[in-house]
């Protein structure tokens, strides 16, 4: 049946048969609509409403609302104006909106914590919210309400720039399977009580939080873990399927004193509930951390999934690079490995110049195939890494070498040429600071 | 075939047969035709999986699996080359990314046609990608521009448009502000055009009041209009000096008339002026006393009192805040003029 039309149109005639049929989008299934508009920007979502009779609460089922930067165009000085307008947009959108709220977010530069967002988040608190971002981009730490711990259906939480108090009755997020933590104040007891009441977490990320000395992470779900602050110890419970850690401790940890205290291996508790590790990232001085106490030589369990590993290290640092030879020997299946060297605020008494000389063992890395070290500056400690490096490891493909600064790269390039290579397909890749 | 027909075959045929028969499973369509499609393709399609598994359907001709309406052969073609492309395990997330990219580059009827057929066989992949595509194609573009690429009727009335749904200048708050904002901008475009007077009207403060009426005097013709005016705070403070008819006031006068209701640029004599002098006084205060009336008439219309009495303080700062401008960029003029 072959159906005519003319291809001009005029302006806002009236709906004929034609235009019906040609008219494909407007019948399209609700839930699909709704994926359509959750994925525009919540302006043009709600724009849509003025398309065309069908389309004019089609906006109001989205299940995904995102206020962020770029959801109203105003460029104004005047930071009350922006504020109340909007204040103003979220309080029409939240009123209009009409079914359940699976995912709301909330990100933008001059939104301050007022009182306003207690509001909102009651407003959501009672549509089975699944996903929840909130980021308070200035001024000071907001406390979300009572109302926000208790979304039982919660399985994603972000929050930066918070701080966390939630009431006494606060039995746990049953259903939370990421959260992430940034710039948040919570205290002790609150910390631990969140983490071990919800079971199902996956994934936790928690960086420069305040008031949070010992970590203990008792989650047997979890195996994403991102953590970066000032904290005393860290610890973990029943974490069987932990496979992506990463750790940066922030604060420069003076060994002696900790020495003194206490002898116990901070690196073997560690590694005791990490059987299945897969990436391993120790950034900044957690390498320092670990390195208190009582090193072995090697690990008594193997982490034969460990297959990444990534340290920041100081070559010239006796404890650190015993620390690091014990977790190079305890990694039979490594195949990619990144060290990068701390740039050095004081010069370190003890110099270990041979420490990397020694021929501690043989065929070391047989699987290792990336390297990576970076900010190394010539010296001879470093220079002796890479050298033991290349020749122990028989399958290397890649070494990228990436100097701190062009100082002294010349001599660098020309030790680097000299040092043998064990693996015949090796690739010394030399790259510009 | 039925399975009697089968019976009768010959044995190499019958292998054949129901290896076909294994690896193709059967697909019809709403206008009735049937094809044939490799097992592991169509398997892709969780709605087709599930009537193979379940229901045991599709393994010949007769009990083909008969798809929703809302796939024609057209697009199940595509969605065939879809499945066909994707069931590789082989392929890098790249290749199948850079795919799906010259996948969905088709015209606007078929993507829509495209996302109800793959939304009727449950194939969320391809959803998601067409979704992405048509929300790619109507972000940022206007309400009239989106109708024209999917042809939507322009049903609402005008009123309906109107009516906001999400509209900030709802607040009675803003509106204030705006209408105060409209009638400042009015009042600093007339100063505008008359501050160049206001310049030389400083200048010519210091001369007595004989040069004055002989300067008026002499330069009838273009000066009228520059010199004759000044600022409306002038006037103001001026105002209880009005009942006085020298010469001075008259044309005083004259001039905050001039300024007041602005389009009246009467080429009157000094004569005149004095017949005006009285009408003005009681124009200018119906000018003064009508324009307080209109703010107070709305605001008692639609805000309660002590929301008032914020919107008057709002209104004094903005007022405030122009005329110190205004001040600024006016003083700042008569520094450069006069060096």
């Amino acid at each position: 049946m072959a159906i005519c039309y003319d291809k001009q149109r005029e302006p806002s005639r009236l709906p004929s048969k034609t235009d019906a049929e040609l008219d494909w989008i407007s019948n399209l299934p609700g839930h699909v609509i709704d994926q359509i508009l959750s994925r525009l920007p919540i302006r043009d979502a709600v724009r849509s409403s003025v398309l065309s009779r069908k389309w004019r609460y089609k906006w109001a089922t989205i299940p995904c609302i995102v206020f962020d930067n770029q959801c109203f165009n105003v460029s104004s000085q005047d930071q009350t104006f922006i504020k109340d307008k909007l204040v103003n947009i979220i309080d029409h959108v939240l009123l209009l909106h009409n079914g359940p709220i699976h995912k709301f977010k909330l990100s933008h530069r001059d939104l301050l914590g007022v009182s306003d967002i207690d509001r909102w988040i009651l407003c959501i608190s009672r549509s089975s919210i699944k996903e929840f971002v909130l980021e308070i981009w200035k001024g000071q730490r907001y406390k979300p309400p009572s109302c926000l711990f208790s979304c039982q259906n919660l399985i994603h939480l972000e929050l930066f720039n918070c701080l966390l108090k939630p009431p006494l009755t606060f039995k746990g997020f049953k259903n939370l399977r990421s959260l992430d933590l940034q710039h948040v104040t919570v205290t002790q007891d609150v910390f631990e009580k969140l983490i071990s009441s919800c079971p199902s977490l996956e994934r936790l990320t928690l960086m420069n939080f305040t008031g949070v000395t010992h970590l203990i992470i008792d989650a047997p779900n979890l195996q994403f873990f991102d953590i970066g602050g000032i904290f005393d110890d860290v610890s973990f419970l029943n974490t069987f399927h932990l496979a992506l850690v990463s750790i940066g401790l922030y604060v420069n940890i003076d060994n002696d004193e900790n020495n003194a205290r206490d002898n116990s291996s901070k690196l073997l508790r560690f590694f005791v509930h990490l059987p299945h590790i897969r990436r391993l990232e120790i950034q900044s001085y957690f390498l320092k951390y670990l390195a208190m106490g009582y090193v072995p030589s090697r690990l008594p369990n193997p982490c034969v999934d460990l297959n990444h590993l990534s340290i920041r290290i100081d070559f010239d640092d006796l404890e650190e690079n015993t620390a690091a030879l014990c977790l190079l020997r305890s990694c039979p299946n490594l195949q990619e490995l990144e060290m990068l060297a701390r740039p050095e605020e004081q010069t370190c008494i003890e110099r270990s110049t041979n420490f990397w000389e020694d021929d501690h063992w043989s065929s070391l890395f047989a699987h290792l195939r990336m390297v990576k070290v970076s900010g190394i500056s010539g010296v001879k400690s470093e220079m002796d890494f890479i050298k033991f490096l290349l020749s122990n490891s028989p399958v290397l493909e890649q070494l990228t070498v990436k100097p701190a600064s062009q100082e002294g790269e010349w001599e660098l390039m020309k030790e680097l040429l000299r040092f043998r290579r064990a693996s015949i397909y090796a690739e010394v890749i030399y790259l510009d600071s | 075939m039925s399975e009697v027909d089968m019976a009768v075959i010959k044995p190499e045929r019958l292998q054949i047969c129901s290896q076909m028969m294994n690896s193709y499973i059967c697909l019809q369509t709403a206008d009735g035709s049937i094809q044939q499609v490799e097992q592991e393709v169509a398997m892709f399609c969780p709605m087709i999986c599930h009537e193979v598994i379940q229901k045991g359907m599709g393994s010949s001709k007769n009990c083909a699996i008969s798809l929703p309406q809302r796939v024609n052969p057209a697009m199940l073609s595509l969605i065939l080359d879809y499945c066909r492309f994707h069931q590789v395990p082989g392929h890098s997330n790249k290749e199948r990314k850079s795919f799906d990219e010259k996948f969905i580059r088709m015209d606007t009827k078929r993507l829509c046609e495209l996302t109800s057929a793959a939304d009727s066989l449950q194939l969320k992949p391809l959803v998601d990608l067409t979704s992405r595509a048509l929300a790619r194609i109507i972000e940022g573009k206007s309400p009239e521009e989106i109708r024209e690429i999917f042809h939507l009727p322009d049903d609402l009335t005008e009123e309906e448009k109107l009516e906001p749904l999400k509209n900030t200048t709802d607040d009675p708050r803003i509106r204030l502000l705006n209408r105060l904002y409209a009638k400042k901008r009015k009042e600093l475009k007339e100063r505008q055009k008359l501050k160049n007077d206001e310049v030389e009207e400083e200048r010519a403060d210091d001369r007595s009041v004989d040069d004055l009426l002989s300067f008026i005097n002499g330069d009838n013709g273009d000066s009228k209009g520059n010199k004759t005016s000044k600022s409306k705070k002038k006037n103001r403070k001026r105002k209880d000096q009005q009942k006085s008819t020298s010469t001075n006031e008259t044309i005083k006068n004259h001039n905050k008339e001039l300024n007041g209701l602005n389009s009246v640029r009467c080429s009157a004599e000094v004569g005149q002026k004095s017949w005006a002098t009285s009408n003005l006084l009681d124009v200018e205060d119906d000018i003064f006393a009508s324009k307080n009336e209109l703010d107070d008439g709305d605001i008692d219309d639609e805000i309660d009192p002590a929301l008032k009495e914020k919107i008057d303080r709002n209104g004094h700062v903005i007022l405030e805040f122009h005329f110190k401008a205004w001040c600024l960029i006016f003083f700042n003029c008569l520094v450069i003029e006069n060096p």
